[in-house]
């Protein structure tokens, strides 16, 4: 899209600018001779005008030649070419433009000599020029403005991720089935009920504290994670063994707030839970040169129908992570051998940065 | 004096299995005669004991409730017992007598009881229930499986006392034996009581076509088909098979392109 005649009120203002400047050449034309300033006028107006929709046309030689990315010498060459170009055409309708003032039947500018080519080339080439430079700095402007608006998008982007992370983190049936557990606990274990009635207090107080902050680290979230599994392992019993593994440097990474939750959420409820004989959920993570890498693996069944709600929370993960920051964070999937594995990995230039996200 | 009130319990936790127990122990009628961890349990013990009642979970490992339920012969009541209250419609569509939602509250499972009991009580109790899921209820359960747009994923299957999963990206062909359908997949045959109508509209219509009168057929599994005589196609499967294909079939199977 031209950004002047693309845009009603820019290309006005354009315009009446070259009128101006076409009224301006009537006058100063006119010392030499004695035309009156209206016939005068009437021939530099309309030639201004045209001249100005010739000068649009070096939009498409900002576009071909960005000022950025053209060597200087190149960029100077193809504008003063266009510029010569586009002259040498302004020059031919001035001489086609005087007879046809004439045949109108002012005879008054008739009677004058015919303005050189030169004068046109003299004015066209460098009015050319400037006029390429007002494009530059129109594209330059819409550049800045396009960038702005990007930079909002992604932050909307990277908000309305983290509420619906923090909105999945409040699993209603997580909640519903933790309390049938409690209720079955406090006929039989009223002791267990107790402990786990603070245990899912503390689970739930964590998740709004860390939810509330940019940044945590893994070792927290860790933490809130594991309060989670000791949970689940009262409702699948021995169905549901947890190992966690994670070096001291790991634990002490900078990571944005329940990232790996949904994703251990996950490996319990399509895989352990789809299990007649559960299994182990591992977390393992560890630092290296920089690069925080966090795997979360768990056994699955293959022939179990898929569940709705499944991807939701590894995709809700990918979303937080791009919008973090996509060069140097990265999730992958992958599934072998009835073995479903997430791993996470962040890079140093996102954990080393300033503290917002 | 009531009479006895035979109730399973299938749940896959613990801690849920062991709160229906502790509730029901205030009903002097209530016989606890299973209890069964996940659905393949299920449909083994209530192969040979009798029951009044199943309180039955839903999510499950293997089977979930709906496919233990398609699976049972008839004659037991069932109340569902879940966390997710989006399988309610599906449940009545199946004639459960009741759906009870977790957390359970010990009210809430009397009155679903009282329910049973006077279910119960209109009916011969030879006759057992009015959930049929062995017969007729079976396709309707398929169809009410499907709802809009979905289509099975798998198939369930009994034999004797053994519980038969088969993804149906397994299945080669359907062929209608009697009151049976014979499954053809991954070189077994498996036999599941049901019109091969009904199956066949349970199953996506992008992979699963009726061919024949008899027979539905993979489409990823044809290699080519053959006329053999006016009007008269087969259809050579990848293992060789030679399935017929009838005038309407082939017109099904030229629509899919």
């Amino acid at each position: 899209m031209h950004p002047i005649l693309g845009n009603r009120a820019r290309l006005g203002v354009y315009l009446a600018a070259w009128g101006v400047l076409g009224l301006l050449f009537a006058v100063l034309g006119r010392g030499g001779t004695a035309r009156p300033f209206a016939a005068a006028a009437l021939y530099t107006a309309p030639l201004a005008l045209a001249y100005a929709f010739v000068c649009l046309s070096s939009w498409w030689v900002c576009r071909a030649a960005p000022l950025a990315r053209t060597p200087p010498l190149r960029l100077g060459i193809s504008l003063v070419v266009a510029a010569i170009v586009a002259s040498a055409f302004w020059a031919m309708l001035g001489a086609a433009w005087t007879p046809v003032l004439a045949a109108l039947a002012f005879d008054a500018a008739s009677s004058d000599a015919p303005v050189p080519a030169l004068a046109f080339l003299a004015l066209g080439v460098p009015l050319y020029l400037f006029s390429a430079a007002i494009h530059y700095l129109i594209a330059a402007f819409e550049d800045s403005r396009r960038a702005e608006r990007r930079a909002l998008e992604s932050q909307v982007v990277a908000r309305e991720a983290e509420l619906r992370a923090l909105r999945a983190q409040l699993n209603p049936h997580f909640l519903f089935n933790s309390l049938n557990s409690i209720n079955a606990l406090a006929g039989s274990d009223p002791e267990a009920a107790r402990r786990m009635c603070e245990g899912l207090g503390d689970f739930l107080r964590l998740t709004l504290a860390l939810g509330a902050r940019d940044w945590v680290t893994l070792g927290e979230e860790l933490d809130l994670v594991e309060k989670y599994l000791a949970i689940e392992q009262v409702r699948f019993g021995s169905r549901l063994q947890v190992e966690v593994r994670a070096t001291p440097e790991a634990r002490a990474s900078r990571v944005p707030p329940l990232l790996l939750q949904p994703l251990v959420e996950n490996a319990v409820k399509h895989g352990i839970a789809a299990r007649l004989e559960g299994g182990t959920v591992t977390i393992g993570a560890e630092r290296h040169a920089g690069t925080l890498t966090v795997r979360v693996t768990n056994p699955f069944d293959p022939d179990a129908p898929h569940r709705q709600g499944e991807g939701l929370g590894l995709e809700n993960v990918r979303r937080r992570l791009r919008a973090l920051d996509p060069r140097h964070t990265s999730i992958a999937a992958s599934q072998t051998a009835g073995c479903f594995e997430v791993v996470l990995s962040l890079g140093t230039a996102r954990s080393e940065s300033g503290g917002t996200p | 004096m009531t009479p006895v009130l035979r109730v399973a319990i299938v749940d896959d936790e613990p801690p849920a299995r062991a709160l229906l127990r502790d509730y029901l122990q205030a009903h002097a009628d209530v016989e606890i005669v299973a209890e069964c961890a996940n659905g393949f349990e299920a449909v083994k013990a209530l192969d040979t004991v009798r029951a009044d009642l199943v309180l039955l979970d839903v999510q499950m490992p293997k089977l979930d409730g709906f496919e233990v339920l398609e699976l049972l012969a008839p004659g037991p009541l069932v109340v569902f017992v879940t966390a997710y209250d989006e399988f309610a419609l599906r449940a009545f569509e199946v004639s459960a007598v009741d759906y009870l939602l977790k957390p359970l509250g010990r009210d809430r499972l009397a009155a679903a009881l009282e329910r049973v009991r006077q279910r119960l009580g209109s009916t011969t109790p030879a006759g057992g229930g009015p959930a049929q899921p062995g017969s007729e209820a079976a396709s309707q359960l398929v169809a009410s499986r499907r709802g809009p747009g979905r289509f099975l994923d798998r198939i369930v299957v009994k034999d004797g006392p053994h519980v038969h999963v088969v993804p149906v990206d397994r299945v080669d062909v359907l062929e209608a034996q009697d009151d049976y359908v014979a499954i053809y997949a991954d070189g077994k045959v498996h036999l599941k009581t049901q019109p091969l109508a009904d199956l066949s509209q349970a199953l996506d219509p992008a992979r699963f076509v009726q061919v024949h009168r008899s027979y539905t057929v993979n489409v990823e599994r044809i290699v080519r088909i053959e006329l053999v005589a006016k009007d008269r196609r087969i259809a050579i499967l990848r293992d060789g098979r030679e399935i017929p294909v009838s005038r309407t079939g082939y017109a099904r199977l030229r629509d899919k392109g």
